[in-house]
């Protein structure tokens, strides 16, 4: 588990450099707009998200044919993309957290306004992550966006056509504000169930 | 004791099906493993491999059932596919760092030893390597962790002479234990003439014959003549025949044939060829 691990962040590496050069310019834009929202959301879902980047290059070099020749189980193979992806996040996190502290230094965004935005954000992150990698592991990068596609636009033509019928978002949000601090918790727990779908998905499959 | 065992296997594909495959690989044996290309060499190692899942049969390797014992047994064996497939962007230092997490036995002197014998760089990344370096760093990563059983399906394809002699001259050295043992998939035969000391052939996803390659040299000949000649050799003496260039050609029980005739030795490739464009 722990050799797959540093495989996928030894494979990374180069990209996560890359995106550095990214981050440095919303960091300096965010500075400069005393926004801290804008900074914050996307280096969570860039650095989360390098997951899907190590998947693709599994992928296009047929890594898994090779790696189920080694000692490793199928579950293992699986679950290191889920650590992989959990690690990711609190390196996003701790990357983030520090820089905007530092921003807010210099206005007075409400700490209580901050915790809420910051739990739907790691939440929203943890259940996309639930949702691609077991679309990603079944289908593979290029069939995977287009089921993705499938599967976010459907749903949301859908509750288009009977969005009059569905209660105000607003008010739902307002009502569920008080527990919005167990929300990373239930994100973990999608995030789980995706792991126990993606390894069923992984056992069935064939190199 | 046999260090592959397989019984019945069947696999069945769209257009394509193994059908009772079954051979086996002696501890201490190199067997060859030839067919055309669709024969159904790559689709028998990777249900050896349990990359795909069998629909019948029975695969034992070192006597244990692969898909019960299955991450035992892999801590054994060493594969080499006709290609790397590990992600480009690392290079063979960092394979290193994963393997040794991989197996126990994981040897990164020998790794390194390997390297420096190939002259492969240890910080290039694979995706800059040729294609000779790529196959030498596959082997180097398949013996490093001294497996007992190598399965090797086409190493050496699309290799030249060069590289592919050195490559032989790595599996002879791995040969020099006795416990050793190596299942080699190839259509290049002139390689498994120099290694092999078994070879299974199969054709259409059936096995036509499995057996120790000295036999095949010295109890098959080739016979070359006229209609009227090649109807004074007994019928059951004759395995396949075909029209050659100056008349007809045939496959023959060396034995069965009288010495009058003037028997030509078969290479594989001769048998191969036999077994697949010629009649019974």
């Amino acid at each position: 588990m722990t050799g797959l691990i540093l495989k996928d962040l030894m494979t990374i590496k180069r990209q996560i450099k890359t995106q550095a050069f990214v981050l440095t310019f919303f960091l300096i834009t965010s500075i400069f707009m005393q926004q801290s929202l804008i900074l914050f959301t996307i280096i969570i879902f860039i650095v989360t998200f390098q997951t899907i980047t190590a998947l693709t290059y599994d992928e296009q070099s047929s890594w898994d044919k090779y790696a189920n020749t080694l000692p490793i189980s199928k579950g293992d193979i699986v679950l290191s993309k889920y650590i992989l992806s959990i690690l990711l996040m609190l390196f996003g996190l701790i990357l983030a957290l520090p820089i905007v502290f530092f921003i807010h230094r210099f206005n007075n965004w409400a700490s209580a306004e901050f915790f809420l935005t910051f739990n739907l954000l790691v939440t929203l992150a943890l259940c996309m992550l639930a949702l691609l990698l077991p679309i990603y592991i079944k289908f593979g990068s290029i069939k995977g966006r287009m089921v993705l596609i499938a599967i976010c636009f459907i749903p949301g033509f859908f509750s288009g056509l009977i969005s009059k019928q569905l209660p105000d978002i607003h008010l739902v949000l307002i009502n569920i504000k008080q527990y919005i601090f167990l929300a990373p918790f239930g994100g973990l727990f999608i995030l789980w169930l995706s792991s126990l779908i993606s390894t069923a998905i992984y056992k069935h499959k064939e190199f | 004791m046999n260090a592959i065992e397989i019984h019945d296997l069947r696999k069945s594909f769209t257009g394509f099906s193994l059908n009772d495959v079954s051979f086996s690989v002696p501890q201490g044996t190199v067997m060859g493993f030839v067919g055309e290309n669709g024969a159904g060499k790559s689709t028998t190692i990777k249900c050896i491999l349990n990359l795909l899942k069998k629909e019948y049969g029975e695969i034992l390797l070192f006597g244990k059932d692969i898909v019960e014992h299955e991450l035992a047994i892999k801590n054994d064996i060493g594969v080499v596919f006709d290609d790397l497939h590990v992600p480009e962007t690392l290079n063979a230092t960092q394979l290193d760092k994963f393997m040794k997490k991989v197996f126990k036995t994981w040897d990164s002197n020998y790794y390194f030893e390997r390297l420096a014998q190939f002259k492969i760089p240890q910080r290039k990344k694979v995706k800059e390597f040729s294609r000779g370096m790529r196959m030498k760093l596959s082997i180097a990563l398949a013996l490093s962790h001294h497996p007992k059983l190598l399965i090797l399906d086409e190493p050496t394809s699309g290799l030249d002479p060069i590289i592919r002699d050195e490559i032989l001259d790595l599996f002879l050295t791995f040969m020099q234990d006795e416990t050793h043992s190596i299942l080699f998939s190839s259509h290049i035969t002139s390689d498994l003439e120099k290694i092999a000391d078994y070879i299974t052939f199969i054709h259409n996803g059936e096995i036509l014959f499995s057996e120790d390659k000295d036999v095949l040299h010295y109890e098959y000949g080739i016979f070359k003549g006229n209609k009227e000649e090649i109807s004074a050799i007994p019928e059951h003496a004759i395995i396949r025949k075909r029209n050659g260039a100056f008349g007809i050609e045939a496959l023959v029980l060396k034995n069965e044939v009288n010495e009058v005739f003037s028997l030509e030795k078969p290479s594989i490739e001769d048998i191969m060829l036999f077994y697949v464009k010629g009649s019974v």
